[in-house]
């Protein structure tokens, strides 16, 4: 079963209002590596990302998730069984620390349950403890040990770019869904985002990505598909999207 | 001071800072804009009511008209308060909080509120309309003298009881991997869907847990007062309890203690004092008491928004600062 994609979409529909946000998009995610999804602004990229992981249902049309059917499937149900997505815009607990940023990600803990919470400290304070050292460990491989205790609500625009990706590594994802994870971020702090996908690609992720900036994406991902105006327009490596004559018409032009 | 108004005192502020606890846990934690949250009070204090009163055909009772009448001894009028708080918050929590985006919630538990006052004070016969229910059994008063100083002493020995069990809930709550959930969910939404959260389920939890901590404060009230009227939870009384949520420190315990002891038992103090005085019309204090709430409110979000005890920054231990 290792050759199977682990993200199918099947004639995907998405309307709004009198306008169709994502018009029939069927692809193909294939697992361990690092996917593209990339149009101009307005062509559904974000909107198809959101039906994929839950948080919008779609018109019409089918997912599913290594092999299993999850159409119907909440956000968060999704979210646990190992699809993950960050957010175009910054999405931190703000008055939460970066650690309990990760910690609150930490899927099967005993304590966050209202019987647990009411059972007290003795009950859970393990779960916490090995928590809490998995999550520094993650913030140690990120840089961002230092800033444990500080609010996230007071990170940078980068740093909350990863406390993003590493609250999504707290729940042992299969696959994540990224949303522009470099929009809004300093150039030095873009190549270490770079370079931790790429780790984690190396590490067997499967990882589907919306991004804007080209060369990014050439460096980055292993396949791409082009969106525009809610359709599929193509797909293939960087390399060859180039040669097709109407995708740099509709897109990449310059 | 006599005991009297010390009791009085006591009691009140056991109270209020039961119905704080519940609205911080709710609103300060949570982000739920419970603007009904005097209704769950309500609810406890008629079903407490109900519960210890004989039927409305005994003679001494046959003044009013209520449903119900069971004449069941303490403790099952408080916890019948508490429950009546939680189940209530099932219906009004599965109505207002799966749909509506929180700036509609809270409207939508306002107009809750009103429309629950309007009903009660309109049907007569359920728990006997404007006028409300009197001569509501103590508890124990059977056992004690209610009259006596050693009854005040027992009550407010009562009422620290059920703060002392409130606190312990709520601070278990507040303090645990479920709590930084809750304020997860408050601070954005969405992400916390997308890390496997579901919100439905936990705002009707805590709006059921916060309901039937309020029942307990309703069902306090009504034995102590042995009375309750539409009068009693007019919805502004839920304003005056987030000004103490809010002065106090949201997310804050201890600031919900504190704000229940500056602004409600604060205010309902000075403004005897000043009605004493005898300035101005009659209506001039309770008018200005208003004003001066709403200014605190203003006051305090404008100048620190976070409380004068501030939600708490949870470091832990063996990190880089630790």
């Amino acid at each position: 079963m290792a050759d199977r994609p682990m993200l199918i979409a099947e004639d995907i529909h998405r309307r709004f209002e009198g306008m169709q946000a994502v018009d029939g998009v069927s692809l193909e995610v294939p697992r361990g590596q690092i996917t593209g999804l990339i149009g101009p602004n307005g062509a559904g990229k974000s909107t198809f990302l959101a039906v994929v992981a839950g948080t919008m249902p779609p018109s019409s049309g089918r997912i599913s998730f290594d092999g299993e059917d999850i159409t119907r499937l909440p956000a968060y149900r999704r979210a646990r069984r190992g699809l993950v997505r960050t957010f175009q815009l910054p999405s931190e607990f703000a008055r939460l620390t970066v650690l309990e940023n990760l910690l609150v990600a930490a899927p099967r803990h005993r304590g966050d349950s209202l019987w647990g919470a009411l059972l007290g400290r003795r009950y859970w304070g393990e779960d916490e403890e090995r928590l809490v050292t998995e999550a520094r460990s993650v913030l140690q491989r990120f840089g961002m040990s230092a800033k444990e205790s500080d609010y996230a609500g007071e990170m940078s625009g980068g740093q909350k770019r990863l406390i993003e990706i590493m609250r999504a590594l707290m729940l042992h994802p299969r696959c994540l869904l990224l949303d522009e994870p470099m929009s809004g971020v300093h150039p030095r702090v873009v190549a270490e985002i770079q370079h931790y996908l790429q780790t984690l690609r190396a590490e067997g992720l499967t990882i589907l990505m919306v991004e804007h900036e080209l060369h990014l994406v050439e460096q980055l991902c292993d396949s791409v598909f082009v969106m525009a105006q809610g359709k599929l327009i193509g797909s293939g490596t960087m390399a060859s999207l180039r040669r097709q004559r109407e995708i740099v018409d509709a897109y990449l032009v310059g | 001071m006599n005991t009297y108004y010390a009791t009085n005192l006591l009691v009140y502020a056991g109270v209020d800072i039961i119905a704080c606890l519940a609205l911080n846990l709710q609103f300060g934690v949570s982000g739920i804009t419970n603007f009904a949250l005097i209704v769950f009070q309500a609810a406890g204090a008629y079903a407490a009511a109900v519960l210890s009163m004989p039927p409305s055909s005994s003679p001494d009772y046959s003044f009013q008209l209520y449903v119900g009448g069971y004449n069941l001894p303490f403790p099952i009028p408080w916890l019948g308060g508490a429950l009546a708080g939680a189940a209530l918050a099932i219906p009004v929590g599965l109505v207002v909080l799966r749909k509506l985006r929180s700036d509609y919630q809270a409207i939508a538990l306002l107009v809750t509120s009103i429309i629950a006052n309007t009903v009660i004070t309109n049907a007569r016969t359920f728990l006997n309309g404007a006028a409300g229910l009197a001569l509501i059994p103590q508890p124990l008063d059977t056992q004690i003298d209610p009259r006596s100083d050693t009854y005040s002493y027992f009550f407010v020995g009562l009422t620290a009881v059920a703060v002392a069990v409130v606190w312990i809930i709520a601070a278990r709550i507040v303090n645990s991997p479920y709590g930084r959930t809750l304020r997860a969910m408050r601070d954005h939404e969405l992400a916390a869907t997308a890390l496997g959260k579901n919100p439905v389920q936990l705002k009707m939890t805590v709006f059921i847990v916060g309901g039937a901590i309020a029942g307990l404060s309703g069902a306090i009230l009504a034995g102590y007062i042995t009375a309750w009227a539409p009068s009693e939870w007019l919805y502004p009384e839920t304003i005056i309890l987030f000004a103490a949520v809010i002065v106090g420190g949201r997310g804050n315990n201890l600031g919900a203690i504190l704000g229940a002891l500056l602004v409600p038992v604060g205010f309902e103090e000075v403004t005897r004092l000043l009605i004493r005085l005898n300035v101005g019309p009659p209506n001039l204090i309770p008018a200005l008491e208003w004003v001066l709430i709403g200014l605190f409110i203003l006051g305090f979000l404008w100048f620190r928004p976070e409380g004068v005890r501030p939600e708490p920054r949870r470091v832990f231990e063996g990190g880089p600062d630790g």
